[in-house]
């Protein structure tokens, strides 16, 4: 009997059809391919519903400059999830959708549409308020919270390399929904709900999720 | 609905272990709510309707999907009800922890859907 149960396994010297890096967590007891799909779903929902989204409502918070900083953080952290999970769904044997349609209708969570546009139908008849504004971001960091601990669940203590990239997409979505806990309890309710937050050193900064510079300069950007 | 004339209603939640529990709620009320408030724990979600997290089968009753952000006939006609964003029309009777089935049902019909739930 083996005293290195990870020196085990299935897989031959020289085989390019099948990884390590994946029997390992089936041997552990991880669905790979449901955690494929999990992945997929999260990721749609960090570029389409959020990125995409967000982009239309900083648009409409003119007027409010700080949350429209705010809000800018939070949609370019947004596709630094996605910019850092993707490529795991591929380590895995996964794949994006072939159609960016199909890829958006399987987000896990909801489009952040703009209020007042029938879910995106139309354009708004009023502007919509920033409080209106500042709920479905307080609403859209929440689902993504619970999608992404959800993840950590099901890899924590077997998949340690989707556990961290979990984890670190976690950290920031947790910070982004005090942010704008903070920002919506003073602007609808006169509250202050303090959420620790001041600035990030530069728009989308993603001190937990940056994985590879995309935009300016290159590592260490 | 409670035969009073008070727009009140009776919700039995069937549960995958085969308990049972009753709340009673109002015309204006999420289902998800009515059962929250009574210390029911049902999965859930988006809170919009949209992913299929607090998928139920409906066994008897009606509901209210307007305030869904995504719910189609073809859901309703199969049975399944999002009860973040639903609320009652009758006395209810649903089957809760019905994600798969309904996810089932999404790709079955080529309706939009997560793949993962």
């Amino acid at each position: 009997m083996t005293e290195k149960p990870h020196a085990t396994g299935t897989v031959a010297p020289g085989d390019v059809t099948r990884r390590v890096g994946i029997e390992m967590l089936r041997q552990r007891g991880i669905d790979v391919e449901q955690l494929i799909q999990k992945l997929i779903d999260n990721a749609a929902a960090e570029f389409a519903s959020t990125y995409y989204y967000y982009s239309i409502l900083r648009m409409y918070l003119a007027g409010h400059e700080d949350y429209k900083e705010i809000c800018e953080d939070a949609r370019l952290e947004d596709r630094q999830h996605y910019e850092l999970i993707l490529p795991r769904i591929y380590e895995l044997g996964g794949s994006l959708p072939y159609s960016l349609h199909e890829f958006a209708d399987r987000a896990g969570c909801p489009h952040a549409y703009l209020p007042g546009t029938d879910n995106g139908s139309h354009p708004p008849e009023q502007p919509p308020s920033a409080a209106d504004i500042l709920t479905v971001l307080l609403e859209s960091e929440r689902c993504a919270i619970r999608s992404w601990q959800e993840i950590c669940d099901i890899c924590a203590g077997k998949d340690p390399r989707t556990y961290d990239l979990a984890a670190r997409i976690l950290n920031e979505e947790i910070e982004h929904e005090a942010w704008f806990i903070e920002l919506l309890a003073m602007e609808r309710d006169g509250q202050v709900q303090p959420s620790g937050h001041f600035r990030r050193g530069a728009p989308g900064e993603a001190p937990y999720s940056r994985n590879r510079a995309f935009h300016h300069g290159g590592a260490g950007n | 609905m409670a035969g009073d004339g008070t727009d009140t209603f009776h919700i039995t939640f069937e549960f995958p272990d085969g308990s049972e529990h009753t709340v009673t709620t109002d015309r204006d009320e999420y289902v998800l709510a009515a059962a929250r408030r009574a210390g029911l724990d049902l999965p859930s979600r988006c809170e919009v309707g949209w992913d299929l997290t607090c998928a139920v089968r409906v066994l008897d009753g009606e509901l209210d999907h307007t305030d869904a952000q995504r719910y189609f006939p073809a859901d309703q006609q199969a049975g399944f009800a999002l009860i973040c964003r639903a609320t009652p029309r009758a006395d209810l009777r649903l089957r809760t922890h019905q994600a798969i089935a309904m996810r089932d049902h999404r790709l079955a019909h080529r309706l939009p859907t997560p793949y993962g739930v």
